[in-house]
């Protein structure tokens, strides 16, 4: 601990720990009481000069999640040695290194794109002096996302109305999770132990009986076991459906979070994104947009069916599992194929519905020609769509 | 607070609990032995958390190793309950007293409640024999991810109090408390009450020195350039876009079948590599994506510099 500089600047050591304390709350670690005397107990123990030990004592004290794990020597860093970092920071409750104006707009970004990613809040951006950043950008919110700086979105065209706000994301996780509730659960033939099941569960109820002297006074019930029905999105993004394939992606990350669904992008070919999904990193869209880059030569909508169905979902396609595809439906196969792959997904039982990005059910051939195999068609344009359809979903 | 004399300074009791875990194998790095040394003296839990395979059950059973002390250990499991996880009585030897009472020749014998009720009569499960021991000892409860929020919520008033009522006896108290460690691979949340009672640790996998030095200490008689390569190798395999990398076990799993097989250094001919990369690689798809070629690619990350400086050479030689 640098004790020199805390007599440097004339306060108490626990006044200062408890400023640290006020910073760790700041970005969301839960320092009470309880942990700041902890805290100070530990530097009772290996003396205030011991500052590796202490560290390490104090972040096992103060970090309750792998979050605030990975938060800590960022944190620690900026308040204990705020010399060692670039750019002025002022040792407060609220302290950040100052910005210009093209950093803040960037980290503006960053932040929208990992508010996407529920588990991880990133809340250490957001102190009072990104706010004027926020508004400026406001201003002018119909320009591409990135000004200046690099953007993750290059790729894609300019989009109007998809500039994504944290609100529309948690709007959108919300939709996710009550559409998820409304998928219909499949029972299985199994049991399972329920205080107030339907019928009686006679070998937990001998077994309680033992206590009583094999009087059967406490009974035991079971239950049905439901599953919930198991969900694979295929989302097209090849170069007809560029300018969808972000709502596509966003669309499919909130299901994979809230309904554990596999997602798979195709253009000519298919591949698993689902880890993508779930891993929560800001290069996640970098890492999408890798793998769908490098294309343009059409889509192959049967063949990655076909793929889908053979290699990647294999027995978990059963009855009651929904396979959702995000398409136009334009094909560059033969139209009678994908007749012939959803015939393949429809045979095991799997339901299948198709959101295309157009308000009419695209007139495509291929589709027209299979339109018995599929149960519903949704059009998906946009959150407001999904939103409209979350009653036909179930 | 009293300041500690020399004798037991902080920082060499917790250079000693390195010491000794390191004399038990397991290698822990400095963060780590000050955690397990503060979570002793301040007498709260430790909850570990990191990927599966990175050595979290090793570090409880390599601590009660080092300490000499028992290990309790709990497994979670869904629906474990108080009758699996701490006490349940023992019904059967309560009836057979009872009867053999009654057919008892003096008919005095007269069983009184609390002859059946008593501590004998009683099967002790992990929590309560840890509770219960009359020397130190760790308590390890593995995976308590796994275990419901019900029992989760039991937990909390053991580890705080560490004491377990049994309403026909009372309350029994620990004389010794407990080194509690538990366990998670963050398959459910847990609830933020049971994560502020502990001290929090994330175990993520080791340095490439360390691994070595843990393989090393694991297996003493390997060739250590087996070892080194085997570990690089591993290491390099981690950064793959895997679905279950492999942990410090999977590393000695690969190391030992290396050795068994009595290589000195890792083969040339990657048909062998393969048959023996079921130690590291669990899943099918994990294994599909792994190819000779890219297998040979990811050896040969270590031996692109030694081709390079070889046609240097062969460049100086031709000069």
């Amino acid at each position: 601990m640098n004790t020199s500089a805390k007599e440097q600047q004339a306060s108490l050591p626990s006044e200062r720990l408890a400023s640290f304390a006020a910073l760790l709350r700041d970005h969301g670690l839960v320092v009470g009481v309880t942990e700041q005397q902890s805290m100070l107990q530990a530097v009772l123990y290996f003396g205030a000069l011991q500052e590796k030990p202490i560290q390490a004592a104090w972040r096992a004290i103060a970090c309750h999640t792998h979050r605030e794990w990975k938060l800590w020597p960022d944190l620690y860093e900026r308040f204990w040695h705020p010399e060692k970092l670039k750019g002025g920071v002022k040792v407060s409750g609220q302290t950040r290194p100052s910005r210009n104006l093209r950093q803040s707009v960037q980290a503006m970004h960053e932040q929208m794109d990992t508010a996407s990613q529920p588990g991880s809040q990133s809340s250490a951006p957001q102190t009072a002096g990104d706010m004027p950043a926020v508004g400026l950008d406001e201003n002018d919110s119909g320009s591409p996302r990135a000004q200046g700086g690099a953007s993750r979105t290059e790729a894609l065209h300019q989009r109007d109305g998809q500039m994504w706000m944290p609100q529309d994301l948690s709007a959108l996780q919300n939709l996710a999770r009550q559409i998820t509730a409304k998928l219909q659960a499949r029972p299985t033939r199994r049991w399972r132990v329920a205080p107030r099941g339907s019928r009686l569960d006679l070998r937990q109820t001998l077994r309680r009986s033992v206590a009583w002297g094999g009087e059967l006074m406490q009974p035991a019930w079971k239950v049905k076991r439901v599953e919930p029905p198991k969900l694979f999105i295929l989302a097209d993004v090849s170069r007809s459906m560029e300018s969808h394939a972000a709502l596509f992606l966003r669309v499919a990350r909130a299901f994979a979070l809230e309904a554990d669904a596999r997602v798979f992008v195709f253009h000519t070919r298919l591949a698993e994104v689902t880890p993508y999904m779930h891993r929560d990193t800001p290069a996640i869209q970098e890492k999408v947009n890798a793998v769908t880059a490098g294309f343009g030569g059409g889509t192959r909508i049967a063949a990655s069916l076909q793929e889908f169905t053979r290699q990647h979902a294999r027995a978990q396609l059963n009855r009651g599992a929904r396979v959702w595809v995000f398409s136009d439906g334009f094909d560059t196969d033969a139209p009678e194929l994908l007749t012939i792959a959803l015939q393949e997904i429809r045979a095991r039982g799997a339901r299948i519905t198709w959101f295309h990005p157009t308000k009419q059910v695209p007139s495509a051939n291929a589709l027209q020609l299979s339109r018995g195999h599929i149960e519903r068609f949704v059009p998906m344009a946009s959150l407001a769509d999904l939103a409209a359809a979350r009653h036909v979903l179930h | 607070m009293k300041t500690p004399g020399p004798a037991e300074l902080p920082a060499s009791q917790e250079r000693l609990l390195r010491e000794r875990l390191q004399v038990s194998g397991y290698l822990a790095d400095e963060d780590l032995s000050t955690t397990v040394w503060l979570a002793s003296a301040l007498q709260r839990p430790l909850l570990i958390e990191g990927d599966a395979g990175v050595g979290k059950t090793a570090l409880a059973t390599a601590l009660a190793q080092s300490q000499n002390a028992p290990l309790v250990r709990l497994q979670c499991f869904e629906g474990l309950d108080l009758a699996q996880a701490a006490y349940e009585w023992n019904y059967g030897r309560q009836l057979m007293a009872i009867r053999l009472n009654e057919s008892a020749p003096n008919g005095t014998g007269r069983v009184q409640e609390a002859d059946v009720f008593s501590r004998e009569y009683l099967l002790e499960r992990p929590l309560l024999r840890a509770i219960s021991q009359a020397g130190p000892c760790v308590l390890l409860i593995d995976e308590i991810d796994r275990a419901d929020e019900a029992f989760e919520a039991f937990l909390l008033e053991v580890l705080a109090e560490y004491q377990i009522t049994v309403p026909e006896i009372g309350t029994i108290r620990a004389s010794h408390i407990p080194q509690v460690i538990l366990t998670s691979n963050g398959t459910r949340e847990l609830s933020d009450a049971l994560r502020r009672r502990c001290l929090y640790h994330y175990l993520d996998y080791p340095s490439l020195a360390r691994e070595i030095a843990i393989v090393k200490a694991a297996l003493p008689h390997a060739n250590s350039r087996l070892v080194e390569d085997a570990v690089q190798f591993v290491q390099r395999l981690r950064r793959e876009d895997l679905s279950k990398i492999p942990g410090i076990a999977e590393t000695l799993d690969w190391v030992r079948a290396l050795f068994q097989m009595q290589h000195s250094h890792l083969p040339e001919d990657m048909a062998s590599v393969l048959g023996t990369l079921g130690c590291l690689l669990k899943t099918r798809e994990d294994r599909f994506s792994m190819s000779s070629d890219r297998l040979r690619q990811l050896v040969e990350g270590r031996r692109t510099v030694g081709v390079a400086e070889n046609s240097n050479e062969q460049a100086k030689v031709a000069v």
